[in-house]
């Protein structure tokens, strides 16, 4: 008898998270749907004008997958502390950071995923050119993973808080400012036809960082909730 | 592990707690609480209500920090990396998802904590009674039978000290005596156990160290 290898743990973890996602498959839908709905809002409010509704859809696309991954944020940890997972995965024998990793991986492809599947759909409404669609899924599927690994953070430093829905908005949107930027800056490059690599290499060094750091900024942030 | 646990020299405790307090506000829930586990003893933790059981439970576990005193570990000090994965704690929350069934919840848990003896996730849940619930998602099950679903880890999961919190409530009198059958075996086998328990149902074989809180 030994302890399980970490490949074995990592692969339980993600199984287990991606089930309950499956077992809750209307949960997956509700971000698409309001991504969706509030895209179609852009043209009713601003008019059908090609010209207008091309300059902003890059922007809109980033802004509205944005807040429709914030609408999912809330329940990373939530039923993991309510029915004491949480406590069992602290106490487990393997590295408590890179099991929350694989609770994130879980989490950024039942909700960012399905986001990314639809957003050149959300463009095209906008009538945004396809030859800018690969830059802006580039620009989605790098930064996507670092809204839900600050949001991880977040997630876990409220933990312990009633009402953390509206509390961790606002602090998530400031941090998402360079993210926006960056990831919009690429799209408006390549829509002008100018070099559109800098800011996706800026957003993919920003990843890298948050890669390595977030999880373990979780893992202190929910050991010092439990320990309450 | 089994031989690991008989390396330790028998006059040396497993767990020891040397003037443990824990403080809440600066009111103390607990203060010198002093007791030697040795390998092969159940101890129980004896208390009224908001005696600090549970807290002196998840001190032990590790889930909480230790405010006052010192405890120790087959001798030394403890130290958490040292002995991952030889406590198993079992607490109010059971830890089940309840979208998954009890058989998938074993199965996450066997690859958190790994085997210790080649039982299968199916006849374990056979031998508290849950044969016929395996796939149904733990929602639909009752409170006793979480709480057997919960029960089935102990005869899955390896660790040499066994923390339950409660372990008699919500179940009928076969399953007080299925927790007591485990309990019984986990201690032959060379492993320690401290249950908390009001006194109302207590273990019934065999002498236990019996550990008073005082609110």
């Amino acid at each position: 008898m030994s302890r399980p290898g970490l490949i074995t743990a990592c692969a339980a973890m993600l199984r287990r998270d991606l089930t309950l996602a499956w077992r809750r498959r209307g949960d997956i839908a509700m971000p698409v749907l309001y991504a969706l709905i509030v895209t179609m809002l852009f043209p009713f409010a601003l008019g059908p004008e090609d010209t207008l509704l091309q300059r902003i859809a890059g922007g809109v696309v980033l802004v509205t997958i944005l807040l429709a991954m914030l609408l999912a944020l809330d329940a990373m940890f939530s039923s993991d502390i309510e029915d004491g997972s949480l406590e069992q995965l602290v106490l487990a024998p393997q590295p408590l950071a890179l099991m929350l990793a694989m609770k994130i991986l879980a989490h950024w492809l039942t909700t960012a995923l399905p986001l990314i599947v639809i957003s050149p759909l959300l463009a095209g409404m906008l009538h945004l050119p396809t030859s800018v669609m690969p830059v802006l899924v580039l620009a989605l599927l790098l930064s996507t993973p670092m809204l839900s690994l600050l949001g991880a953070i977040l997630v876990a430093l409220t933990a312990g808080t009633r009402r953390s829905g509206m509390l961790l908005a606002l602090m998530l949107l400031p941090l998402c400012v360079p993210v926006v930027i960056f990831a919009a800056g690429a799209v408006a490059a390549s829509q002008q036809g100018l070099p559109w690599l800098a800011p996706i290499a800026w957003l993919g060094a920003a990843l890298v960082l948050l890669l390595v750091l977030a999880p373990l900024a979780c893992a202190a942030a929910l050991r010092i909730a439990l320990d309450a | 592990m089994t031989a690991a646990i008989t390396d330790v020299p028998d006059n040396e405790p497993l767990l020891e707690t040397r003037a443990l307090g824990f403080y809440r506000q600066d009111e103390p829930v607990f203060m010198s609480l002093n007791f030697r586990l040795h390998i092969g003893e159940l101890g129980l933790i004896e208390g009224d209500n908001g005696s600090g059981k549970t807290t002196l439970m998840r001190i032990l576990a590790g889930l909480l920090h230790v405010d006052e005193g010192e405890l120790h570990w087959r001798g030394k000090p403890l130290q958490r990396d040292q002995c991952l994965g030889e406590m198993l704690f079992l607490g109010h929350q059971l830890g089940l998802k309840a979208d998954l069934s009890p058989s998938e919840n074993l199965r996450i848990a066997l690859g958190l904590h790994g085997h210790r003896i080649q039982t299968s996730v199916t006849s374990a849940l056979a031998e508290v009674g849950l044969s016929g619930y395996e796939d149904e998602p733990v929602r639909r099950l009752s409170a006793g039978q979480k709480k057997r679903a919960a029960l089935a880890k102990l005869l899955l999961l390896p660790a040499a000290l066994w923390l339950l919190d409660e372990p008699y409530a919500n179940l009928d009198r076969t399953g007080i005596a299925l927790v007591n059958r485990f309990l019984q075996e986990h201690l032959a086998r060379g492993g320690a156990a401290l249950v908390t328990t009001h006194g109302a149902v207590s273990f019934h074989g065999g002498e236990a160290q019996r550990i008073r809180m005082h609110a």
